[in-house]
């Protein structure tokens, strides 16, 4: 009976929390570093007091599925401070999430010997990011950021290293699934800016990609999931023209079409409303508004929202696109 | 019955017609009465910010000097206020009765120590006793506390309300300060119009020295630049315009390509449209600016 229970709860866990959860070996980092010296145990920040640690940055986390955060500082003489922070969230796909906010900085391969239930192509989504002293990346369920305040040869060589210890025999899952759902290329001509995708699931982050409004009107929380990113073409001058594709993910379909209902009302308020589609149907509307056409189609628990298009049928070849 | 509140959308940006959604949204027909005002009630003359830049301030590991910062300040409040010395300056901001609150932002790219050290340093030498100049950023006992206040924010953009200079400076007043995020960033003017704050900010002087033009939530040091400026003026709007353009255009330039700053500071508009605080249209500000012009950014 209590095997079952067990059962029950860790499915119920993967039902709940949708993103891979793996048992991975906690990283635990050593008093020295080169010339540099930590603490003997780190600061542990959680939900409760992260606000008192990071002022209003602690949303971004909480936006996330977080679970608690550690904090090592290292010290050494004539050279900057290390901060080493490691958020530890529910998810890979959280992790994940936190990278894909921002993948500016030099792709650094953190540990060769990684395997995945899939191969992952550092090509495509980079494990770790270093630029000017401070390196992110993402670990399963650890995001982390090691950061030099000042960057000097030595300060970059160690904060790489602390980087290697923190991955070294964690394996990684594949990138969320609803990223990979997002194709190379709309038709022939609309190209994925890949360095623009990012992984959410609050409208705050949405918000701070791709702005819609400040409400919630799309009824993200951390239940749902979502991917956005440009598509970019070069129109017949030369001149580049972009669309912004939006795709989630919600626990089920009468959630989906309950935020659709909400930001039709709120987006589209010139417009009937969508009818009822009886959750397996698929509802597809184009709209003109004021930068251009803009579309989405519902499917079961899925959403998928275009903007900015320059006519219809951009519109229309990009939903149907999406499986 | 009262009317819905209707919420803020792209969409309104994109019509030009987010003054009218913001404003009713927040204060309904009251906000069609507002307009820039002065205290006394009438409409103000152009508001003037300085910008004062010296390539020195800052060395190449990014440690400021404090003689050049001193100077940089001197030549800020003699530009800023016409008068001959620095200590004419202030005496014609503040006075020696005044108790007068220094407020840098304590979080995501604090205001260096070195620009609060020197504005303390530079009122004592006014003649304002060292008791008087007290730290007063925090909760609303800090500014109950004093009867003017410098503002010292530092220049960043911000991840929930686009930019985090000016309007944000005062936020821990408010006592809540997460009931200012997200939408209702457009609310942060009304903190300045508190009767514990009104009326108290003699001076804004943005620590310009080395910038953030990305939104965090935490500080990366690839969005920060040496711009090696002070920006400063009575006018907490017209301020915290020129510092959003500033941040736009870094922006740009760093991407070659327009990078928008989203959430868009929805702040800065309300705290002019809706809270009479100053004026966020441009035609209305004059920028002098003196010392080095390399990449001023100002468009």
């Amino acid at each position: 009976m209590l095997i079952l229970v067990m059962v029950v709860l860790i499915l119920g866990g993967f039902d709940l929390f949708k993103g891979t959860k793996l048992m991975q070996s906690k990283p635990i980092l050593p008093k020295k570093v080169g010339m540099w010296t930590g603490p003997d145990s780190p600061q542990n920040v959680t939900a409760e007091n992260i606000f008192d640690y990071m002022d209003g940055a602690g949303e971004l986390y909480l936006a996330y599925r977080f679970d608690s955060l550690e904090v090592y500082e290292y010290r050494a003489q004539n050279q900057p401070e290390i901060l080493v922070e490691l958020y530890f969230m529910n998810t890979s796909d959280d992790a994940f999430g936190l990278l894909s906010l921002d993948w500016g900085g030099e792709p650094v391969k953190l540990d060769p010997a990684s395997k995945g239930e899939r191969n992952i192509d550092d090509s495509q989504w980079p494990q770790g990011l270093y630029g000017e002293g401070l390196l992110r990346l993402w670990s399963d369920n650890i995001y982390a950021r090691v950061m030099a305040t000042r960057e000097t040869s030595e300060s970059k060589k160690t904060v790489l290293t602390l980087g290697r210890l923190i991955t070294k025999d964690r394996e990684n899952p594949s990138p969320p699934e609803l990223m990979e759902k997002l194709p190379d290329s709309f038709g022939l001509d609309w190209i994925l800016r890949r360095g623009m995708a990012s992984f959410f699931r609050s409208h705050l982050v949405l918000n701070s990609l791709y702005y819609l409004g400040h409400e919630n009107m799309l009824e993200l929380d951390l239940t749902s999931e979502g991917v956005t990113a440009p598509y970019e073409r070069k129109d017949s001058s030369g001149d580049l023209q972009r669309i912004q594709f939006l795709l989630l993910d919600y626990a089920n379909p009468e959630r989906a079409e309950n935020a659709l209902a909400h930001f039709h009302r709120v987006y589209l308020a010139e417009h009937p409303p969508p009818e009822h589609s009886g959750f397996s149907q698929k509802v597809v509307n184009v709209f003109p508004i004021e930068d251009g056409w803009m579309g989405y189609r519902l499917k079961e628990n899925t959403l998928a929202f275009v903007f900015e298009c320059p006519d219809q049928e951009t519109v229309r070849t990009t939903l149907e696109q999406i499986n | 019955m009262a009317k819905e509140k209707k919420p803020v959308t792209r969409r309104d940006f994109l019509r030009g017609t987010l003054g009218t959604t913001l404003g009713a949204s927040l204060m309904g027909s009251k906000f069609l009465q507002a307009g820039r005002m002065t205290a006394g009630g009438s409409v103000a003359d152009p508001s003037l910010v300085t910008i004062v830049r010296d390539k020195g301030a800052m060395d190449a590991n990014n440690s400021v000097s404090s003689d050049v910062l001193k100077a940089m300040l001197d030549e800020t409040l003699t530009k800023f206020t016409g008068k001959p010395t620095a200590k004419d300056a202030w005496l014609s901001l503040v006075t020696p009765e005044d108790t007068i609150g220094l407020v840098p932002t304590p979080h995501l790219n604090p205001t260096h120590q070195e620009v609060v050290d020197a504005v303390k340093s530079s009122l004592i030498e006014a003649g304002i006793p060292d008791e008087k100049i007290l730290g007063a950023q925090g909760g609303p006992d800090k500014p109950k506390a004093c009867t003017a206040l410098i503002g010292l924010p530092g220049l960043k953009a911000h991840w929930l309300t686009g930019i985090g200079t000016v309007m944000k400076l005062y936020i821990l007043y408010s006592g809540s300060p997460r009931n200012y995020h997200d939408e209702n960033n457009a609310k942060l003017g009304e903190i300045w119009n508190y009767p514990f704050v009104k009326g108290k900010t003699k001076l804004v002087l943005v620590d310009a020295l080395h910038p953030l033009c990305d939104k965090g939530p935490q500080p990366d040091p690839r969005y920060k630049w040496p711009y090696n400026g002070l920006i400063a003026g009575t006018d907490p709007v017209a301020v915290e315009t020129v510092c959003l353009r500033i941040i736009m255009e870094k922006r740009k330039a760093m991407r070659g390509e327009d990078w928008p700053l989203s959430p868009p500071p929805l702040c800065v508009e309300a705290a002019d449209k809706v809270y009479g605080l100053g004026t966020s249209n441009w035609e209305n500000i004059k920028v002098e600016h003196y010392g080095w012009d390399q990449d001023l950014l100002l468009g």
